[in-house]
């Protein structure tokens, strides 16, 4: 749009800058208030600072649920669903691509089910057969069901369609099998697709909660989410504002962080997520 | 004629493999996506068909023989008397089920209110970032970053916010002199304060979209608007908004869709409370589900719940499907 300097652009930039603080605020405050210490509370002094800066209520914060628990099985979760997740995507998303065999158009329609129906809303149906499987209560349960990805295969088949068919026999004449035709063509080549899909994976298994609140008991095998919302509970209902905050600083801070690094990129892929 | 010679051409492949490597190449198509497709019968599927059939069932009693074993009863095929149950009124109010319609409505409410305000107002912060501005990166990072947060912990952050005695919001309001709002426990204002989080949340989310739409709108038909003498608020409605429609529709639908969905963040906002006023749909399931009696209503409301994101998939369809999805 035609951009020039006049009072109407001061203008938007005062509400840029006035909008971005509003939406930063909670964060900022956040911080703030989980490092103020208890016995100084924000209703009176200085809205901004107390007296002195405490890792009080961090400390606090870490004793009033299993985090170490939590992080570990958030971890392994994250990685878990990952690692098979690429697998699965790749090897689905090459034979849509690039392989005609009956049924084709059929089979991704019934994959594109998965997008259609969230699993939220199945989660009652999901649980019996959790018990069934004999899954309840494990880690696995909160793998398995996200081992597949329809986002991640359209993805992966739309990047692959991308890559010319001429690299592809070059490398059959010269006798490479699957296998290897996956690892160096198409796997080298798509590279920015798996990090962006991986992006939206972390961040997706990372946030998951209600799901996980329903096949965990344990307080070994249930995420961080879980473990804010035991916080919540313990924190006098969530009026301990300085624990609460920092018991949520501790579940967010590794995806902001996260995200700092690879801002843009994060950005990106989270455009490609809604298009899927 | 074209696709009867390359049909030609895959059947004459096939045949010659056929005579070298037989079945091979024909199965292993299926053999890659087999994972993924037995996962997604499992438990995409496989729960949508079972929640469609207990749906019309009442769950039998479970009961403890005489040696205590417990003993369950069959369930008992209602048709849709679990969605009569539903949606039927009743007077006094069904025991378990009875402020569904509350809850469906504040869904409803909150669909609309959260998209509605939503997408305007994304579409404007788009509008701020598409300039060249000092600092974008900062001020990117401050609108799309709630995007990332767990749900429940950008609630939580708000829960902060929306405190009652030690929450900001009340003691600025305090300090200014101005009546303070139990944001979370007053009935008709608790899921205002609700829709306000979610709209925090994923304003940042859709402004990207905005945002890829803008910049790939060529500078010159502004240009030569701006030689015809039109102000930016005439190109802004005459150009802008117009040429955005498609993306418009498309947010419109993913974002329905996302706000029938989005309940995490009511765990730390008083959990649907007061009487309901903020409960949502699948709030509502969980938290109805571990009564063995509910079970069919369980999967009612599920029903209710797929059939409201199907007929928002199936716009998208309608209106989205794009070309490049088929052949090569």
């Amino acid at each position: 749009m035609v951009n020039k300097r006049n009072g109407w652009s001061i203008i938007a930039d005062i509400l840029t800058m006035i909008v971005s603080l509003l939406w930063v605020a909670p964060l900022f405050f956040a911080v703030l208030i989980s490092v103020r210490p208890s016995s100084d509370p924000l209703s009176v002094g200085n809205i901004f600072f107390g007296r002195s800066i405490t890792l009080e209520n961090y400390q606090q914060a870490l004793e009033l649920a299993p985090w170490a628990w939590h992080y570990l099985t958030s971890v392994l979760v994250v990685l878990g669903v990952l690692v098979v997740q690429i697998i699965t995507i790749t090897m689905a998303g090459y034979a849509f691509a690039r392989m005609k065999f009956f049924g084709r158009n059929i089979l991704l329609f019934v994959l594109l089910i998965q997008l259609m129906i969230p699993s939220g809303v199945l989660v009652v149906q999901n649980l019996t057969t959790m018990r069934q499987l004999d899954l309840f209560d494990t880690r696995w349960a909160l793998m398995i069901p996200y081992w597949a990805s329809a986002f991640g295969v359209l993805l992966m088949r739309q990047t692959f369609r991308e890559i010319p068919p001429e690299l592809e026999e070059a490398a059959r004449i010269d006798g490479a099998n699957l296998g290897q035709i996956l690892r160096f063509v198409y796997i080298p080549l798509s590279i920015p697709t798996y990090i962006a899909f991986s992006l939206v994976s972390i961040s997706a298994r990372w946030n998951e909660f209600l799901w996980a609140a329903m096949v965990t008991r344990t307080a070994e095998v249930r995420p961080v989410t879980t473990g804010l919302s035991q916080l919540f509970s313990a924190t006098e209902a969530g009026t301990n504002y300085g624990q609460l905050m920092a018991g949520t600083l501790l579940v967010v801070a590794p995806l902001v962080v996260l995200f700092i690094f690879f801002q843009r990129r994060f950005i990106e892929s989270f455009a490609s997520s809604g298009l899927k | 004629m074209a696709q009867t010679q390359s049909a030609v051409q895959v059947t004459h492949i096939a045949q010659t493999h056929r005579l070298k490597r037989p079945q091979w190449r024909h199965i292993l198509p299926y053999l890659l996506i087999a994972p993924t497709l037995i996962l997604v019968g499992l438990f995409t599927i496989y729960p949508t068909i079972r929640t469609l059939e207990q749906s019309l069932y009442e769950p039998g009693a479970s009961t403890r023989d005489e040696r205590g074993r417990r003993v369950q009863e069959p369930d008992t095929f209602v048709g849709f008397q679990n969605y009569a149950d539903l949606f039927i009124t009743q007077d006094p109010p069904h025991p378990i089920v009875g402020s569904f319609l509350q809850v469906l409505g504040n869904t409803i409410v909150f669909a609309v209110v959260t998209v509605g305000v939503t997408l305007p107002l994304s579409f404007g912060l788009a509008l701020l970032m598409n300039r060249a501005v000092r600092g974008r990166a900062l001020w990117r990072f401050s609108l799309f970053y709630p995007v990332l947060l767990p749900l429940i912990g950008g609630a939580s952050m708000w829960a902060f916010l929306y405190g009652n005695t030690g929450g900001l919001i009340n003691i600025v309001l305090r300090s200014l002199g101005i009546p303070t709002q139990d944001w979370l426990n007053t009935p008709d204002l608790v899921l205002w304060s609700v829709i306000v989080v979610n709209i925090w949340k994923q304003a940042g989310f859709y402004m990207i979209f905005y945002l890829a739409g803008l910049q790939a709108i060529p500078k010159d038909i502004y240009e030569a608007a701006a030689l015809d003498g039109a102000s930016y608020f005439q190109q802004l409605f005459s150009i802008t908004v117009p040429l955005l429609r498609r993306t418009t529709l498309f947010l419109l639908v993913i974002a329905s869709t996302y706000a029938f969905q989005t309940v995490e963040q009511l765990d730390v906002l008083n959990r649907g409370m007061p009487a309901n006023r903020s409960n949502m749909l699948l709030w509502y399931i969980y938290q109805i589900y571990p009564s063995a009696q509910a079970r069919g209503y369980v999967n009612a409301i599920s029903m209710v719940l797929v059939v409201i994101l199907l007929t928002f998939t199936f716009i998208n369809f309608a209106f989205f499907e794009r070309k490049d999805d088929d052949g090569q």
